[in-house]
């Protein structure tokens, strides 16, 4: 069994071929890219998501950014640019919030950015809350800006909300009772204002971070 | 005295015998040791030849395959995306930055998937579907059923904690969940509806 004859030489030669094709064609061609069926826009999907692996952007968002754009019907060049407006985005998320955010975080962060929330709140989130997901904070946070509370008042709530150790159920509570006020006529800030205090009064008080001396007796 | 000299004596034949020549090699030997050698050398096939030589009759063992074919995985995974349409040219003609600004980030989110009911009031409607950024705007990912002959369409999608937005797909056409708050779209225009996941 040691030696075999050139026939199977040969077929281990072909394995060996369409082993290399189909590792480099499984990585260019993903099933989600190959079935969009627009030339035009495959290739940019291509081009945008090589880009993202060159810069380590993580592809899901991306990819599913351009999948909205072909279910949505949108030309190659709006999906171009919304890959791409949606990549700096990624990027300037994965620098606030660290190298360490999951995907979710990212695109949370990467969505907050785009109604306006400020990098420095997304800074302060991570240190409040260095070693667990954000993804829903950022979430809701999002959604108030895009109602229309200011992004200073709406960061600094959120901020307040986790500094007590508010849980996300308590934060999408907020989220909802706010857009029923506002759609009852009430000011968004006024909405939040209400709702967040609310919230706030059930929380226990933040306990004094240990500076390293004894309790005095 | 006589002592002295005997035991000189015997040092100096002692150093005389040590520094006595070798006998003399015997010719016939030496000749036979490096014929053989010249011989072995000439019959030492170089690189090139023994890899002609593998080619014309090809020695092939099962790990030697299985080798090969390990080697070609590798290299294909390694070199996979290398060469893509677009190229690594494609940042310079974005204008953008060229260096990595992540690490390799392929990182997958641990988040549990959270089972989310849906329900969709669409009566005239033969094919009803959601679609959103969990299920990537995948009309045929979550397909609604209709409840009874005239009821909701219903169906189940697990989604990660978080904002995330969605939309209906009624008989190939997009439609926002009246239930739910919506959003603008300004890249691609037209509205979709936010669903906020809470954690568990």
């Amino acid at each position: 069994m040691k030696f075999l004859n050139a026939r199977s030489a040969a077929v281990a030669t072909a394995a060996m071929l369409v082993s290399i094709y189909g590792a480099t064609a499984a990585a260019q061609q993903d099933p989600q890219v190959t079935a969009i069926r627009d030339e035009a826009t495959r290739t940019v999907v291509m081009e945008q998501l090589s880009i993202a692996r060159d810069r380590g952007i993580p592809r899901e968002p991306l990819l599913s950014r351009a999948l909205e754009g072909v279910a949505k019907n949108a030309s190659s060049s709006t999906i171009r640019s919304a890959m791409a407006a949606l990549q700096k985005r990624l990027t300037r998320a994965h620098d606030l919030l660290g190298a360490s955010s999951t995907v979710d975080e990212l695109s949370a962060g990467a969505d907050a950015l785009s109604v306006g929330v400020p990098d420095k709140t997304l800074k302060a989130m991570r240190e409040a809350a260095p070693r667990r997901s954000i993804a829903v904070e950022l979430g809701v946070l999002t959604e108030l800006v895009a109602r229309h509370v200011s992004p200073k008042k709406a960061s600094q709530m959120i901020l307040d909300l986790m500094a007590r150790g508010a849980t996300g159920a308590q934060l999408t509570a907020l989220n909802a009772a706010v857009q029923s006020d506002v759609a009852a006529g009430l000011t968004p800030e006024a909405a939040l204002e209400r709702h967040g205090r609310g919230i706030l009064s059930l929380l226990p008080l933040p306990t004094p971070a240990f500076n390293g001396n004894p309790r005095p007796r | 005295m006589i002592d002295d000299l005997t035991e000189q004596d015997e040092l100096i034949e002692r150093v005389a015998r040590a520094l006595k020549p070798l006998p003399p090699l015997n010719a016939r030997a030496t000749a036979g040791i490096l014929a053989a050698v010249r011989t072995r050398s000439a019959q030492t096939p170089s690189a090139w030849s023994r890899a002609v030589e593998w080619l014309r009759q090809p020695n092939f063992s099962v790990a030697t395959a299985g080798m090969l074919a390990a080697a070609a995985l590798a290299i294909g995974f390694v070199t996979r995306g290398a060469i893509t349409p677009a190229g690594p040219a494609a940042l310079a003609t974005e204008g953008n930055v060229s260096a990595p600004v992540m690490p390799a980030a392929n990182t997958p989110s641990a988040v549990r998937e959270i089972p989310v009911p849906i329900t969709f009031d669409a009566a005239g409607a033969s094919n009803v579907s959601i679609v959103g950024d969990f299920n990537d705007w995948n009309s045929a990912a979550a397909p609604l059923k209709r409840f009874g002959a005239n009821g909701p369409w219903t169906t189940t999608v697990k989604v990660t904690p978080g904002r995330h937005l969605y939309a209906f797909m009624v008989d190939g056409k997009l439609v926002v969940d009246p239930r739910a708050p919506s959003t603008r779209d300004l890249d691609y225009g037209g509205e979709a509806s936010v669903m906020m996941v809470p954690t568990p």
